[in-house]
């Protein structure tokens, strides 16, 4: 979201230096009885005088506005995703330390990988769960099952190791090999 | 980086004066503002009749607030593409009549060595940031995922960073360490 905001922010503040420009540019030109220098507003402003606001366009630019900007809002106001956990420090020392949200992800698919008759791990890390999707070698919806428990057993000793300070809740799914 | 809380607030202001024009251009569409405002013309409205009124000085008055908004927007964009939060040169406090500085990629690049000779660690980097009165070291280390990590973490913090702080004589040096795993075996010999 950092840098879709740094873009969107450079945009605005282009748009607003634009704008900004055009309109000191057409005042002055206003001002000194000249026409319009660049932007030929005489036209909008010939339609602005002819609009009623119950017209159609009118409501069509209203909600596109209102749209757009709870899109917007949103987003801003959104919780970013998590991007790191923090780590129950036993050290004295002032440190910050954390997993990245990936270190832990790449950690528990290891874990989960190494089980036998595990083919590969799915792990999705979010701020108080993280959840494993791990297919099985076999084809059998009974040996699935009973991969659960290791594959379960290893996410869970994994995550103990790296001594997160709020350990996510940790759910694991085993599926059969579909074909 | 620095611009990112003032990006976030500035777009959250941005949305809500869409959302505000938006609503009261819909709410005078829709006749709220009483039914004779849906049938006037989209000029035809206090501020409009404001500026016909004094547009002789009001226009001047708009292009100079226009003006400052600009520069300000010019500042915001060139801080966007321009500025980082790198720390500058650090002053080393030496007791001598001279003074010392030192730069932030030697003690970086230090501590980067020191991480990755650690048995068990794939790769480092460290960056520098904040005020040179008061930076942060920030550090971001890829342990291999068949290491004991607590271990690896521990000497990490008691090994690099504590020597960071020594290096720059600042036991307070606020420091962040991000650990994140890699399957990938290092070729390294340590």
């Amino acid at each position: 979201m950092r840098i879709v905001n740094r873009l969107l922010a450079a945009l605005l503040a282009l748009a607003v230096i634009v704008v900004g420009a055009l309109l000191i540019i057409e005042v002055v030109a206003a001002r000194l009885g000249r026409k319009p220098a660049l932007v030929h507003w005489h036209s909008a402003y010939a339609w602005a005088e002819s609009t009623q606001w119950q017209q159609g366009s009118v409501r069509v630019a209203a909600v596109a506005l209102v749209v757009l900007g709870l899109l917007l809002l949103i987003a801003e106001l959104k919780r970013p995703r998590v991007s790191r956990l923090a780590v129950a420090d036993d050290t004295d020392l002032p440190d910050d330390v954390a997993f990245t949200r990936r270190g832990v992800a790449a950690a528990l698919r290891a874990a989960v990988s190494d089980v036998d008759d595990i083919r590969a791990a799915k792990v999705r890390v979010r701020r108080r769960s993280v959840s494993v999707r791990a297919q099985a070698g076999a084809q059998d919806s009974d040996a699935a099952r009973a991969l659960r428990e290791p594959a379960t057993a290893a996410a869970r000793d994994r995550l103990r190791d790296l001594q997160l300070a709020a350990p996510p809740r940790l759910s694991v799914r085993v599926l059969r090999r579909s074909n | 980086m620095h611009a990112d809380r003032i990006n976030r607030s500035v777009l959250t202001l941005f949305a809500v004066l869409l959302i505000a024009a938006g609503a009261a251009a819909g709410a005078a569409s829709l006749g709220l503002f009483g039914t004779a405002t849906k049938h006037r013309i989209l000029l035809h409205h206090a501020l409009g009749d404001f500026y016909s009124r004094h547009g002789d000085w009001l226009w001047p008055v708009t292009a100079l607030v226009t003006l400052l908004i600009m520069l300000a927007a010019v500042r915001w964009l060139l801080t966007l593409l321009f500025t980082t939060d790198r720390a500058g040169d650090l002053r080393i406090a030496d007791g001598g009549p001279g003074r010392t500085t030192l730069a932030p990629g030697a003690l970086t690049e230090a501590v980067v060595e020191e991480i990755e000779s650690y048995r068990g660690v794939d790769s480092a980097r460290a960056r520098l940031i904040g005020d040179p009165t008061n930076p942060q070291l920030v550090v971001t280390a890829t342990l291999e995922d068949s290491a004991d990590l607590p271990a690896l973490r521990r000497r990490i913090q008691t090994g690099a960073l504590t020597y960071a702080r020594a290096a720059l004589d600042r036991p307070d040096l606020a420091t962040q360490l991000d650990l994140t795993v890699t399957t990938k075996r290092s070729s390294r010999v340590s």
